[in-house]
């Protein structure tokens, strides 16, 4: 099963020191899972304060800067993981240093019949005019109940079709939806013991659904897509640059 | 669900049907928990089991009683899980895989041994107790599950809707499916933290069962020997010192259920109340579980709890209390789970063993971060009026009254309050 890990911390109790040293044991985890097979991508996103939000309505983009939702511990990165089951990828989230400080957020990723494989290839940093960014989608999940099954395929069906559209432009990375936040686990370690939560790592209205990595030239290239994305017009897209890294492949 | 005991005593060979009933009473889970394995599927492993029970029904009286009747319940409703997913088309197409790794293991577990079936019931509490479920959701799941409770009665007990509880545990279904809960027994390191969660549910249960039992309901009697029951379960499938430890002390507890409530549904303390009412099975056995859990190094909060309580066991009369290794007891507390609540206890051990005076000085300390609960004031006043200091404790009892929230204990120190005069 494939598991989204995403990781929320304090980003001013970082200091560039602790960063750089939790980058580094992050890397060897990575290499690590690697070996077993069970690595798919993983990376630190640029702080919230290079993030922009996208919400398409009536029509209309409405650009906001900053995260989706103002809470004091932000996303600071994500390891996209397959690992047989809940227990392996609590393993795993336990190990990461960023669960001593932070939380982390577990959440099985979906299957979506249609989607183009993942293209996870150092695209972004050959061409030196791309940059790689992640669109966190957040979904109102009481607003896709109302709605019904059919609106919800329509949706799906439209999603696949833009991750077609940008597999083609070579703009695809990767994407997928997420199951819903009912299956959310959180895990961190204070001092020294595990703490484990049934749910998502914050109580919020929009939940993160799905996501998007892309290849874009700049953020503005990235907003455009972002407003494409069905969710646009009912949720919130984030969108968050990652952090590139010598290694993180 | 319910229609299958009466299913079976219709119609059928009485001998034959008597058996099949004791069989649904004693195997029904074990029997669900070997298919849930099998087919990875709560709903669909239910169904499957009350079929293969009613395919029994029907069989038997022409086949006779099979030799190991468990493995052909379990046999049988592997291939009433197979019909199932042939017959649902749109779960044919989505669960190919499923229906060919359910017929390979048909092919694999012709016999399914004893010993297969043991681990697959601690395998199903185990990942009912998972903590990545939410503890309601666990003690549903564990409920609804491992001890075969309907939905009705879980949310009778709990004093919730029956919605409410059905749909903690479609929840918690749905969340082991998609967030991919394994049905798995952990590896060594792993396993003391899980049933650390099982005995948590498990003490949970019991709780509810015990402290709700002043009501007037009668479910919650039955949560008490329902969480009896799971502890034995786990002792036998998992033995574990803790886990000898928490059974003790909830017979313990249990053994004093007929003297802890007179008639009128008031709650009579410990000290006052009518050891021949005791029940001496439950403390014959908890004291012989105790021995096997002293062995165990260090010694666990279950553990010295349920000493603390054997010492209270062990005298005919409540003059005749040993304090001095009750305190021994309350000291090892102390340093397994050094709460305020629990040096709060401690505190009146030693006041016992000392003399009122003693406590109080102990109680100092304690005040202004137990400020809010009223078993302090309560704790307090008792030792200023066997102190002799009537109006100081009437002032704590006062205290004590203006935070109790349940009503027999507000009536219990009401009457106290009135005794002082």
């Amino acid at each position: 099963m494939k598991y989204m890990l995403l990781i929320y911390s304090p980003e001013l109790a970082w200091t560039h020191d602790e960063w750089t040293a939790c980058t580094i044991a992050s890397g060897k985890i990575c290499q690590e899972l690697h070996a077993q097979g069970r690595f798919i991508a993983a990376a630190p996103l640029h702080p919230v304060a290079t993030a922009a939000s996208v919400r398409v309505r009536n029509g209309t983009p409405l650009i906001t800067a900053g995260p989706f939702a103002e809470t004091t511990e932000q996303l600071g990165g994500f390891f996209l993981i397959d690992v047989a089951n809940l227990d392996e990828a609590m393993a795993t989230a336990l190990r990461l240093p960023s669960a001593q400080k932070g939380t982390v957020e577990i959440r099985p990723v979906a299957h979506l019949e249609g989607l183009p494989p993942d293209h996870f290839d150092q695209r972004a940093t050959d061409h030196r005019d791309h940059s790689r960014y992640m669109l966190l989608c957040y979904d109102d999940e009481q607003y896709w109940n109302k709605q019904g099954p059919a609106a919800l395929q329509a949706a799906h069906r439209e999603a696949v079709q833009l991750a077609i559209h940008l597999s083609a432009r070579e703009h695809y990375v990767s994407a997928s939806p997420l199951h819903p936040i009912a299956t959310a686990t959180s895990v961190r370690i204070r001092q020294g013991k595990r703490l484990v939560t049934d749910g998502p790592f914050a109580e919020t209205r929009e939940f993160l659904g799905g996501y998007y990595l892309i290849d874009a030239r700049d953020l503005n290239d990235a907003i455009a897509i972002a407003a494409q994305h069905p969710g646009a017009r009912v949720g919130t897209v984030e969108v968050r640059r990652i952090v590139n890294l010598p290694d993180s492949q | 669900m319910l229609g299958i005991a009466e299913g079976i005593t219709m119609g059928s060979d009485p001998v034959i049907a008597a058996t099949i009933e004791v069989l649904f009473r004693t195997e029904h889970r074990r029997v669900l928990a070997t298919v849930v394995r099998l087919v990875n599927d709560f709903d669909l492993a239910e169904d499957a089991v009350q079929e293969a029970f009613l395919a029994a029904a029907d069989q038997w009286p022409q086949q006779g009683i099979p030799v190991h009747p468990v493995a052909w319940l379990v046999s049988s409703a592997r291939f009433k899980a197979i019909d199932h997913l042939r017959r649902n088309s749109k779960l044919r197409v989505l669960s190919a895989d499923l229906v060919r790794r359910v017929e390979a293991t048909a092919a694999d577990h012709r016999d399914v041994s004893e010993q297969d079936i043991q681990d697959d019931h601690l395998r199903l509490i185990l990942t009912c107790c998972h903590p990545a479920l939410d503890l309601q959701v666990q003690t549903a799941l564990t409920l609804r599950e491992v001890c075969g409770l309907t939905t009705e009665a879980i949310a009778a007990a709990f004093l919730v809707p029956p919605a409410t509880m059905a749909q903690r545990i479609v929840r918690g279904k749905a969340k082991i499916r998609d967030a991919g809960i394994p049905f798995l027994i952990p590896g060594a390191d792993e396993l003391p933290l899980r049933i650390e969660a099982v005995l948590a549910v498990c003490y949970l249960v019991f709780n509810e069962g015990y402290s709700a039992s002043s009501g007037a309901s009668h479910t919650c009697a039955d949560l008490s020997r329902e969480a009896i029951r799971l502890g034995r379960l786990v002792c036998e499938l998992c033995p574990d010192a803790e886990g000898f430890g928490l059974l003790a002390l909830m017979l313990l507890h249990e053994s004093r259920r007929e003297a802890r409530i007179d008639a009128a549904g008031d709650i009579i303390l410990l000290e006052e109340q009518d050891r021949s009412l005791w029940n001496h099975t439950f403390i014959a056995e908890a004291k012989a579980l105790l021995t096997r859990a002293r062995a165990a190094e260090p010694i666990g909060g279950y553990t010295i709890q349920a000493a603390i309580s054997a010492v209270h066991a062990s005298a005919a009369t409540a003059s005749a209390t040993d304090w001095t290794q009750m305190v021994a007891w309350y000291d090892l507390l102390v340093q397994a789970t050094p709460t305020p609540v629990v040096e709060l206890n401690r505190s009146v051990a030693i006041a016992m063993r000392d003399g009122p005076e003693v406590g109080l000085k102990l109680l100092t300390p304690l005040q202004a971060t137990l400020a809010q609960y009223h078993l302090f004031h309560a704790a307090h006043a008792d030792l200023l009026r066997r102190a002799g200091r009537r109006t100081e404790s009437e002032v704590a009892y006062r205290r004590a009254l203006k935070l109790v929230q349940q009503e027999p204990e507000r009536r219990f120190l009401m009457r106290r309050l009135r005794e002082l005069h």
